[in-house]
C-alpha cells in the first residue's frame, strides 16, 4: 500500500505551519524548492514513519520548505528505493535510510539498490540492547554468558535476517558459548517469550521496550552502542562487558544520485541545528534516540563500510553467494 | 482419462516443479535442524503421494464404468466452459498489462466496458456511460478518497 | 477509573460521538472494499490523527477497526468476495443464502451477530484486561504450534466429500505459505529474485482469487444465475431467529476472545474455527454449506469479538497481536503514549474515550448498517453484464492497494484460473485457504520450538497448552472423519435403495 502525497499533504502542511509559526526567531534557511517529499518504506506508525514525521515537524524551523511524508511500502524497501532513485536529483525527494535498505539490496535483487542512491546526512543511531525479564535469574551480561557456558543459552533476535541476528551471532562467537538463537516475527513476538521466561535474553531496539521498561518488567543488561546511553548511564556497553561487538543502527536520509552542493550544504547545517533544538531534543531523548550527525561528505563512506561488513556476514553464513 | 486421473497428473507435475524450486533455496549456516527446505520436502512427498492415489483411482474408475462420471456434473452444468472462463480472465490480464501505460482511470473504464460487452450487455449508449461513470467513481474512491497511488499513465499531470 | 458523570460527558460530548460514527463509517467502507484490510483502512486515517487530540485519535482508530471487521462481511455475502481476511468463513453460507434470494436476511444476521460479538469483546476488554493479559503471556512457541495444528484440524471437516482432494488442497495452500523469507534462517524461498514476493503471498489474494474470480469466471455468459428475487430489503433477524442463533454466537464469542488474545492468531482463524464448532453443536448441521443462518452468525460474532479482545495484549504490554493492532500501537506512539499499565494510570481519559467511543460505534453500527445495506443490495442487483464488469474492476482496484504491485494482480488472476479448474475437478477451496493462513504459523513455531529445545521433540509434550490443543485437534479429526464416513455410507445406502 502506498499513500499518495496528496492525502498526507494536510498533515505535512499543518506540521510545517506549526514549525513556521515557532520559527520567527530561528529564521529558516532559504531552500530552492517549496515542497520536500520524505519517502519511507515503513507503514504509517512504523519506526521510520514516526522518525520522519517528528523530524519534519521541527525541520521547518531551519529549512524554508514544507515537508511531506510519503509511505511507499512493499518489497521491504525495494519499492521506496526505486521511487527515490527515479526522482529528480534536485533536493525535492529523500528516503529515510535504515539498515533495512542495505539488507534488502543484498538479499534480493531489487531493480534499484542502495548503490543507486546518494547518502545525504545521518541523523540518529537507534539503541540496540540486551534485555531480560526483571524477575529472572540474570543480573548482568556475564550471568547470561556463564549460563550459556554451563548449559545452553536461549537468546532471542527480533527478525531472521537482521542486524539483531547478526549481533546475536557475533556475541555468541565472541563469548565462545553454545546458545540457541531464536528468531521471531518482530520485537513484540520476542518480548512475550522474554517475559514468560522462554528466552534468557532478547536483543532488540530500546524503542520497542519502553512500555516494559517503564512498568519495570524488563532489565537492560548491556547496549551494543559504541558508548553508554546518556539516559541510562548504569547500563554498560557490550564491549565494556568484555565482548568486542558493536552495532550502529543508523537513521538518516538519502536521495537520488547527483544532489547539488547548495542543497547538501543546507541540510548539513539544518540537521545540526535541528538536533540542537531544545524541543526536539526533549522529544527524541524520551525515545532514547542517540543523535549522531554524519555530514554529507562522510556519509557515503559510512554507508559503504556498513554495506561491506553486512555483505561479508551474509556471505559467511551462506545466505547470499 | 477422467477428471481424477487428470487431477492426479497435475498434482504430480506440481510436486515436480515445487521440488525443482526447492533446490534453488540457498543453504545458510544460520539454519536450524529442520531447515528452510524441511517443510517443503515433506510437502512435496505428500503432494506426490496424493497425486499417485488420485491417478490410480482415476485409472481404476475409468476401467470400471463411465456413466458415474457423466452423472456427477449436475452442479457444474451451469458453469461456463473453459474457453469462455479463460476469455473472461484475459480481460483482467489485459488490464494489468495496460495499467502502467494507460493509467488507472482509462484502464478501469475499458475493463468495465469490455467485460460488460463480453457478458452480453446490449450495444447501446448505456455501455460507454457505465464505463465512464464507473471509472470516475472508482477513481474518486480509490485515488481521491483512499489516496491509493494508482498509476496515472497517459493522464499524468492532467488529474 | 472515571466517574459516572465523566462517562455521561464522554457519551454526549459531540466530538467523541462524531469521531466514533465517522470512524465506524470509514471502517465499514474500507472493510467492504476487497483487498483493503482492516489494518490498511486504519493506516489510511492514521496521518490525519496526528493533529488530533490523543484521546480522540485513539478512539477514532478503534472505531475504524470495529467498522472494518464488520464491513468485510458485506461483499462476502453479496459478491462472494471477502472484504477482509477474517470474513472468508462468512462467504460459505452467506453467499449461499444470497443465492437463495435471502441476502437481506444474511446481511441482517451478520450485522446483529457482529454487534453481539463486539459488545462481548468490549465487555471483556473493559472488565477483564488484567487477568486475560496473563493468558496471552502463557503462550510459548510450542503452544503456538498446537494452536496452528488445531486450526489445520478444521480441514478434516471441510474436505467436501473427498479426503484425498481435500488434503491435496491443503498441501497446495501450505506450499503457497512457504513463499517468502524463511522465518528462521532468513533465506529467500520461491521468490525468484522478485522483491514483491519477499513478504510472501497475501492470504487475501488467495481468497479473492479462489472465491470471487472463480465465481465470476464460472458465471461468465450465463443468464442471471444469481438474480436476486424481487426487491430485497435488509431484514434484521427476529427474536425467534436470534434465539436460534444463540448457540452459534456464543461459540463465536468465546473463540474470538481467545484468538484475539494470542498474537498471530487473528480473526480469520477464529472465524473458521467457530464456523466448524457451530456446525458440530448445531441441531441442523446438514444445512451448513447450503445456506445456514448459524454459519453466518458464528464467524461474524467471532471476528467482531477479535476486534476488541486483540486490544488486550496491545494495551497491557504494547504487543500487537495483528497488523491492525500494530497500526493502533503506532497511533499511540505518535501521540507520545506508551501502552502498558502506566497508560491506564496516567492517561485514563485515553482509555475511557477508547471504551466509550467503541461502545458508541457498536450501537451506531446497527443504524449505519440499516442505512447503507439497502444501497449495497441495490448495487449488486444491477443487470448481470454490468455487475460482472464492476465487480471485476473493484477486485483489481482493491488488491492493487495491498502493495501497489502488478505482480499481486497477476497472482490473483492466476489463482482465479486455479480455482476454476479446482471447482471443475471437485477440489474444495477451504482447506487451501486454511493452509495459506496457517502455514507460516505452524512451520515457524514448530522450528522455533526445536531450536529452543536443541531438537528435542519432548518440548511439545512438556508444554501443557500445546498438549491440550493437540489432543483437542486429534479429537476433532477423529470426530470429523467418522462423521464423513458415516455420511458417505448413508448416501451410498440411499443411492442403492431410493
Amino acid at each position: 500500500m502506498q499513500l499518495r502525497a496528496g492525502l498526507l499533504y494536510l498533515a505535512g502542511a499543518v506540521a510545517g505551519a506549526v514549525g513556521l509559526s515557532a520559527a520567527v526567531m530561528a529564521d529558516p534557511a532559504p531552500y530552492p524548492h517549496k515542497v520536500v517529499t520524505l519517502v519511507t518504506h515503513s507503514s504509517p506508525g512504523g519506526g521510520s514513519d514516526v522518525f520522519l514525521r517528528e523530524l519534519s515537524k521541527y525541520l521547518g524551523r531551519y529549512i524554508g520548505a514544507t515537508f511531506v511524508v510519503e509511505n511507499v511500502q512493499g518489497g521491504s524497501g525495494a519499492k521506496a528505493m526505486a521511487r527515490t532513485a527515479a526522482a529528480p536529483a534536485d533536493g525535492t525527494v529523500f528516503y529515510a535510510t535504515t539498515p533495512t535498505y542495505i539488507y534488502t539490496s543484498l538479499l534480493s535483487k531489487p531493480s534499484k539498490t542502495y548503490k543507486d542512491l546518494e547518502p545525504l546526512v545521518n541523523v540518529f543511531t537507534d539503541t540496540e540492547v540486551v534485555f531480560t525479564r526483571t524477575d529472572g535469574p540474570f543480573k548482568t551480561l556475564q550471568d547470561v554468558i556463564d549460563h550459556a557456558k554451563k548449559e545452553r543459552g536461549k537468546w532471542g533476535a527480533a527478525n531472521p535476517a537482521s542486524l539483531e541476528r547478526q549481533a546475536a551471532e557475533q556475541l555468541k562467537r565472541a563469548a565462545g558459548v553454545n546458545a540457541a538463537i531464536v528468531t521471531h516475527e518482530g520485537g513484540g513476538d520476542m518480548m512475550l517469550n522474554v517475559l514468560n521466561g522462554t528466552l534468557d535474553i532478547g536483543i532488540g531496539e530500546i524503542q520497542e521496550l519502553r512500555s516494559q521498561l517503564e512498568a519495570g518488567k524488563v532489565r537492560l543488561l548491556a547496549t551494543f552502542n559504541p558508548e553508554r546511553i546518556p539516559e541510562k548511564p548504569d547500563v554498560p556497553t557490550v564491549k565494556e562487558s568484555g565482548f568486542n561487538v558493536q552495532l550502529v543502527k543508523f537513521r538518516g536520509l538519502a536521495g537520488p544520485k547527483g544532489i547539488p552542493e547548495n542543497v547538501t550544504k543546507i541540510w548539513d547545517e539544518a540537521v545540526q541545528k535541528v538536533l540542537a533544538d531544545p524541543e526536539y531534543k526533549k522529544a527524541y531523548t524520551e525515545e532514547v534516540l542517540v543523535p549522531q550527525f554524519i555530514a554529507h561528505k562522510d556519509y557515503p563512506t559510512f554507508i559503504d563500510d556498513f554495506a561491506t561488513k553486512t555483505e561479508s556476514f551474509l556471505k559467511e553464513t551462506g545466505a547470499i553467494k | 482419462m477422467n477428471k481424477d486421473g487428470l487431477s492426479g497428473l497435475v498434482l504430480l507435475a506440481l510436486a515436480a516443479i515445487y521440488y525443482w524450486a526447492t533446490g534453488l533455496i540457498p543453504d545458510s549456516t544460520l539454519e536450524d535442524e529442520v531447515g528452510a527446505t524441511g517443510l517443503p520436502r515433506a510437502l512435496t512427498f505428500a503432494l506426490a503421494g496424493l497425486g499417485v492415489i488420485l491417478l490410480v483411482r482415476g485409472v481404476l474408475a475409468g476401467r470400471q464404468a463411465a456413466p458415474k462420471a457423466a452423472r456427477a456434473a449436475d452442479d457444474e452444468e451451469q458453469d461456463a466452459t473453459l474457453p469462455r472462463a479463460i476469455g473472461f480472465l484475459l480481460f483482467g490480464l489485459a488490464y494489468v498489462l495496460i495499467l502502467p501505460y494507460a493509467g488507472y482511470l482509462i484502464s478501469v473504464g475499458l475493463l468495465i466496458a469490455a467485460v460488460a460487452l463480453y457478458e452480453g450487455a446490449p450495444r447501446r449508449w448505456t455501455v460507454p456511460v457505465a464505463a465512464v461513470g464507473g471509472a470516475v467513481l472508482y477513481w474518486a474512491i480509490f485515488v481521491k478518497l483512499l489516496g491509493v497511488n494508482q498509476p496515472a499513465g497517459l493522464l499524468e499531470g492532467l488529474i | 477509573m472515571a466517574t459516572f458523570w465523566d462517562i455521561i460527558h464522554l457519551l454526549t460530548g459531540t466530538p467523541l460521538l462524531f469521531v466514533a460514527i465517522i470512524g465506524l463509517t470509514w471502517g465499514i467502507l474500507g472493510g467492504a472494499l476487497p483487498g483493503i484490510s482492516a489494518s490498511i483502512t486504519m493506516a489510511l486515517v492514521l496521518p490525519f490523527t496526528y493533529t488530533m487530540d490523543p484521546a480522540m485519535a485513539i478512539a477514532l482508530l478503534a472505531c475504524v477497526y470495529i467498522g472494518a471487521e464488520y464491513g468485510g462481511s458485506i461483499p462476502a455475502i453479496l459478491i462472494r468476495t471477502p472484504g477482509t481476511n477474517s470474513s472468508a468463513a462468512t462467504v460459505i453460507d452467506g453467499y449461499e443464502l444470497n443465492r437463495q434470494g435471502r441476502a437481506g436476511e444474511a446481511l441482517g444476521i451478520s450485522l446483529m451477530s457482529g454487534v453481539i460479538g463486539s459488545l462481548f469483546g468490549l465487555a471483556m476488554l473493559v472488565l477483564l484486561t488484567e487477568p486475560l493479559s496473563w493468558l496471552a503471556l502463557a503462550f510459548t512457541p510450542p503452544s503456538y504450534f498446537g494452536l496452528g495444528i488445531l486450526g489445520l484440524s478444521v480441514i478434516a471437516s471441510m474436505t467436501g466429500g473427498s479426503l484425498v482432494k481435500g488434503l491435496s488442497s491443503a498441501v497446495i495452500g501450505l506450499m503457497i505459505a512457504t513463499v517468502g523469507t524463511d522465518p528462521i534462517s532468513g533465506v529467500n524461498r520461491y521468490t525468484f529474485d522478485i522483491p514483491d514476493l519477499l513478504n510472501g503471498v497475501e492470504p487475501v489474494l488467495v481468497m479473492v482469487g479462489l472465491f470471487a474470480l472463480t465465481e465470476l469466471m464460472s458465471q461468465s455468459g450465463s443468464s442471471n444465475v444469481t438474480q436476486l428475487k424481487e426487491a430485497v430489503r435488509i431484514r434484521l433477524p427476529s427474536l425467534a431467529m436470534m434465539n436460534k442463533l444463540k448457540r452459534s454466537q456464543f461459540i463465536g464469542c468465546v473463540l474470538g476472545l481467545f484468538e484475539g488474545l494470542t498474537p498471530g492468531g487473528g480473526g480469520s482463524i477464529a472465524a473458521f474455527m467457530s464456523y466448524n464448532e457451530a456446525r458440530r453443536w448445531s441441531s441442523t448441521p446438514e444445512k451448513f454449506g447450503k445456506g445456514s443462518e448459524e454459519g453466518v452468525a458464528a464467524p461474524e460474532a467471532a471476528n467482531n469479538t477479535v476486534a476488541s479482545t486483540a486490544l488486550i495484549p496491545m494495551l497491557s504490554f504494547g504487543i500487537p497481536s495483528s497488523n491492525s493492532t500494530a497500526v493502533l500501537l503506532g497511533g499511540l506512539l505518535m501521540h507520545g503514549l506508551l501502552p502498558g499499565p502506566r497508560l491506564f494510570e496516567q492517561n485514563p481519559q485515553v482509555i475511557d474515550s477508547l471504551y466509550v467511543g467503541s461502545f458508541i460505534a457498536i450501537i451506531a453500527q446497527i443504524a449505519v448498517g440499516v442505512v447503507i445495506l439497502p444501497a449495497a443490495i441495490w448495487l449488486v442487483n444491477r443487470p448481470r453484464p454490468y455487475r460482472a464488469g464492476f465487480i471485476f474492476a473493484l477486485i483489481l482496484s482493491g488488491i492493487y492497494t495491498l502493495n501497489n504491485s502488478q505482480i499481486d494482480l497477476g497472482i490473483a488472476l492466476f489463482l482465479g484460473l486455479v480455482g476454476y479448474l479446482m471447482r471443475r475437478a471437485g477440489f474444495p477451496f477451504l482447506p487451501m485457504i486454511l493452509g495459506v493462513v496457517l502455514g507460516h504459523m505452524v512451520e515457524s513455531s514448530y522450528r522455533r520450538s526445536l531450536v529452543l529445545s536443541g531438537d528435542d521433540m519432548m518440548i511439545f509434550l512438556q508444554d501443557p497448552i500445546c498438549v491440550g490443543l493437540l489432543l483437542t485437534a486429534a479429537g476433532f479429526v477423529i470426530f470429523s472423519l467418522t462423521r464423513e464416513l458415516r455420511d458417505a455410507r448413508k448416501a451410498k445406502l440411499e443411492e442403492a435403495h431410493p
